[in-house]
């Protein structure tokens, strides 16, 4: 079993590097595609240094890493509700997270305390969508996607009304929190640490998690715990939203477009789906921030245009088929 | 291989009174029926045998401990459950479901083996289903699907097998094969529980049976002493008529 | 007559200085409006300005020649719009901005994110942050630019010229009749100022009063019922071009306004008050005028 597990990752690890060479090779200034490899050995002039090593790479970095963490956290609780619409961005997490950060960044703290506080967003996020749409009976597609829709409504409106009671100062840089943009990413290394260290922890998960996803009640009668299961779900998918949150904003619908074209392709072994997820996914938004960089350069699109241009149709999709 | 324990149970079913409760033993070997009409808690009994609802008061055992006592991982290498009702949220193929029989017998980092999926297929060619490997199960009929989750149950070799209707969706020969399986894992040793809406299966294929009430009253006992006419009668409040064929009784509902 | 100047200056420190350096000038500094003190080697060569307004500053410091990178809408003066745009000043290419290699980066305080200012600042280019909120600061961003860019002969001309107009207007209106003042920035949604605003301090300062000053914040929003209850006796309206009736004409929907009933309805062109830079004194100008002309109606 583990053979062809390995090779669509390996394909998919191909892609992703495929993706990040194109998106490091390209800008609004041109440099050739010798010169980018000669400034990656350590060479090269040192405006194309600054460019390649200073701006694309930690910016396609950044994009990778969001778009990985998006993805598997989408994977993770499209499992948890064993329904393919589940998607951080439209169930509202993002947007709790958002909360979160920005109360944080209002009251005056920074760094670890704003990621802490986003978490924290999140976290209530996916307990008040669970909890209302849960309600007395079981979850139904519609009463799930209604709570969250309704739920992150509510969160927008919260972050317009944060951003106009906001200082002046803040505000440029804020609208992001609205339409994700990795364009203020910084430092991408926690964040890709932390999808290193997610894809090695639901590798052991993984099969309790195929289990789960038929059914708490046929997970249990499995030998599944699905309580505390259930739990480390909520929170790493929680953990992951924020931490992308934090980094790049709320980008939509790449936890909804990703897994559900890998399920097309790989079937539903978690083991599989949800490593392939943080590489499809972090390839996914490379390609799109690169296409927001330079589609209408010098003005900068938000990367988060571009992935609900996607993936709002995808999602009325499968909206559609699911009836 | 232990017996599983109803102590002092009585079942939690919304707005309805305690009843009798519960004390009997599921022996390896044994074959059990439950027979009620529908919303007599058929379904809550299973459920809850299986550690998966909360009883009101008692407590099931598997040999001398105590469901709550037990890790899930550790119950399910001893118990296996046929679902009446299934989710399929994402599609998956015969044989992966199958494979998932295998989930309580491998550690977390642990792939499924040849030997694990050797087990699968075996099982699915015992319920027939052997050619269907690489389907996807929702595309399958409804007695296909049934006798997937039968196989996967097989997959899972527990020693004491709780089945929901597991003659549903099934046309009579492979009602009669699932049946002449369950027999056939009783003999080695196994127990099986099941809940059956027809009387005549239950009458033919259980040494026991369990008559569940509506108003929660209950009897259990060894099926010759169980199946008295009258008693069923009061059941499925319904007029019997018992004939004997091949030495044993068949009943037939009386027209009005 | 600038270039002269400098290369005077440059031949003094030179014959001044014992080291052989090829050094135009010793190193210059002033501090932002951030509190950051920017200091350069040599006066700056190549700048870029990521405002509109920035762009202004740095052309009335004497800089404008040296202006190697702008943003969006940097239309003044003409020669702007030749410069290269590195984007919106809300999402910046940066790509394109270290491209053009500046020695010297003019960020707006509350007009550009301040992660990508973080990000330039940490790529090795000098940021000089300017937030320009009164006359007086107008004034001496200029100054601090012409230092910066070594043009102080012109850049300090410049500042003395506008300190002395906005000095006389000052002097000319400190006596001036009060005349209610209603400012509109922008009409769907209705916006004003505050008197913190340098609008509100141009109203201030030709001797109006802004019915709107004391709002808590910068550009409040306000329903046109606060208008009509606060009964301005002259509305003055920038506006989205340089003519939009429009945006006054809705005031004369209703007569129990003073300003409408006098007919005190003024177009001011928006690019002459809404960017803190010299033509503010011009806006000034056209503001008092607009002011004193609804005085004459009493």
């Amino acid at each position: 079993m583990s053979r062809p597990l390995l090779k669509p990752l390996l394909i998919l690890a191909l892609a992703s590097l495929a993706a990040m060479v194109l998106s490091v090779g390209t800008g609004s200034v041109s440099v050739a595609p010798g010169q980018v490899l000669a400034v990656l050995l350590g060479e090269g002039s040192n405006l194309e240094q600054t460019l390649v090593l200073e701006l694309r790479l930690p910016r396609t970095l950044s994009a990778f890493a969001t778009g990985g963490l998006l993805a598997v956290a989408g994977a993770l609780m499209q499992v948890l509700l064993r329904n393919p619409l589940a998607d951080p961005y439209v169930l509202g997490l993002s947007g709790g997270a958002a909360v979160g950060a920005l109360l944080a960044m209002l009251a005056g703290l920074g760094g670890l305390i704003v990621s802490g506080s986003a978490f924290a967003g999140a976290l209530l996020a996916t307990l008040m969508v669970f909890g209302l749409a849960h309600g007395t009976g079981s979850w139904t597609p519609s009463r799930l996607l209604l709570t969250g829709v309704v739920v992150a409504a509510g969160w927008g409106a919260v972050i317009t009304l944060m951003l106009a009671i906001s200082p002046a100062q803040r505000l440029p840089g804020m609208l992001y929190w609205l339409m994700g943009d990795v364009s203020y990413a910084r430092s991408p290394w926690p964040a890709l640490g932390l999808l290193f260290l997610v894809c090695l922890l639901v590798l052991p998960l993984g099969r309790s998690l195929n289990v789960l996803a038929r059914g708490p009640m046929q997970a249990a009668a499995l030998g599944v715990a699905v309580r505390p299961l259930e739990w480390t779900i909520y929170i790493l998918a929680s953990l992951l939203t924020a931490t992308a949150v934090t980094m790049a904003g709320s980008i939509g619908f790449v936890g909804l477009v990703v897994p559900h074209m890998l399920r097309l392709v790989l079937g539903n072994d978690q083991r599989l789906i949800l490593p392939a997820c943080a590489l499809a996914g972090g390839t996914l938004l490379v390609l799109a921030d690169t296409l927001a960089r330079v589609v209408i350069a010098p003005e900068q699109l938000p990367v988060g245009v571009i992935t609900a241009l996607l993936g709002v149709p995808t999602f009325l999709y499968l909206l559609y088929r699911s009836r | 291989m232990n017996p599983l324990r109803a102590k002092e149970l009585v079942i939690d079913i919304p707005g309805r009174g305690d009843g009798q409760p519960l004390n009997f033993s599921v022996e390896p070997g044994q074959m059990w029926g439950v027979l009620g009409p529908n919303g007599a808690g058929k379904t809550t009994l299973l459920h809850t045998l299986a550690g998966l609802r909360v009883p009101r008061h008692g407590a099931v055992h598997l040999g001398e401990q105590s469901l709550t006592e037990l890790r899930r991982r550790r119950i399910s290498q001893h118990l296996g459950l046929v679902f009446q009702e299934r989710q399929d949220g994402f599609p998956a193929t015969v044989l992966e479901t199958a494979l998932i029989g295998r989930h309580p017998w491998l550690s977390p980092w642990q792939m499924e083996s040849g030997d694990d999926e050797r087990l699968a297929r075996q099982a699915l060619e015992q319920l027939d289903v052997g050619h269907l490997s690489d389907r996807l199960v929702n595309t399958l009929s409804g007695g296909e699907r049934q006798r997937v989750a039968i196989a996967t149950v097989l997959t899972q070799a527990p020693d004491i097998w709780l089945l929901d209707e597991p003659s549903n969706h099934l046309d009579l020969h492979h009602q009669v094969s699932v049946l002449e399986l369950l027999t056939d894992q009783a003999r080695g040793g196994r127990s099986v529980f099941m809940c059956l809406h027809d009387l005549n299966l239950a009458a033919r294929w259980c040494d026991h049976l369990l008559l569940l009430y509506p108003n929660g009253d209950v009897c259990w006992g060894p099926a010759e002493r169980m199946l008295v006419p009258t008693a069923l009668e009061r059941l499925y409040g319904q007029k019997l008529i018992t004939v004997e064929a091949d030495g044993a009784p068949v009943f037939v509902p009386v027209r009005s | 007559m600038p270039n002269a100047l400098r290369t005077l200056t440059s031949t003094v420190t030179a014959a001044l200085t014992l080291w052989p350096a090829p050094v135009l000038a010793g190193p210059v500094c002033a501090t932002d409006d951030t509190g950051t003190e920017v200091c350069l080697a040599q006066p700056a060569s190549r700048i870029a300005a990521l405002s509109p307004g920035a762009t202004e500053l740095v052309w009335a410091a004497g800089a404008g020649d040296k202006v190697v990178a702008v943003v969006s809408f940097s239309d003044y003066p003409d020669a702007a719009k030749e410069v290269t745009s590195v984007g919106s000043h809300t999402r910046m290419d940066l790509e394109r901005l270290m491209q053009l290699q500046p020695d010297l980066v003019i960020g707006w305080v509350t007009g550009n994110p301040p992660e990508q200012l973080e990000a330039l600042a940490e790529l090795g280019l000098p940021v000089f942050s300017i937030e320009p909120r009164t006359f007086e600061a107008v004034s001496h961003t200029i100054e601090r630019l012409a230092t910066l860019a070594g043009t102080e002969a012109d850049g300090f001309a410049e500042a003395g010229r506008f300190r002395q107009g906005i000095a006389g207007l000052e002097r000319e209106y400190r006596d001036a009749e009060p005349v209610p003042v209603f400012y509109q920035v922008w009409d769907e949604p209705l916006m004003t100022v505050n008197n913190e605003h340098l609008i509100g301090k141009v109203i201030t300062l030709c001797g109006g009063v802004n019915v709107f000053g004391d709002l808590d914040r910068l550009v409040p929003r306000i329903s046109p019922e606060a208008v009509i209850g606060a009964n301005p006796e002259a509305i003055l309206a920038g506006g989205m071009g340089e003519e939009n009736r429009h945006w006054l004409t809705r005031w004369e929907a209703f007569p129990g306004i003073e300003a409408t009933t006098q007919d005190n309805l003024y177009f001011i062109p928006p690019s002459l008050v809404q960017r803190p830079t010299p033509r503010l004194l011009e806006g000034s100008r056209l503001f008092c005028q607009k002011l004193d002309e609804a005085r004459g109606k009493r």
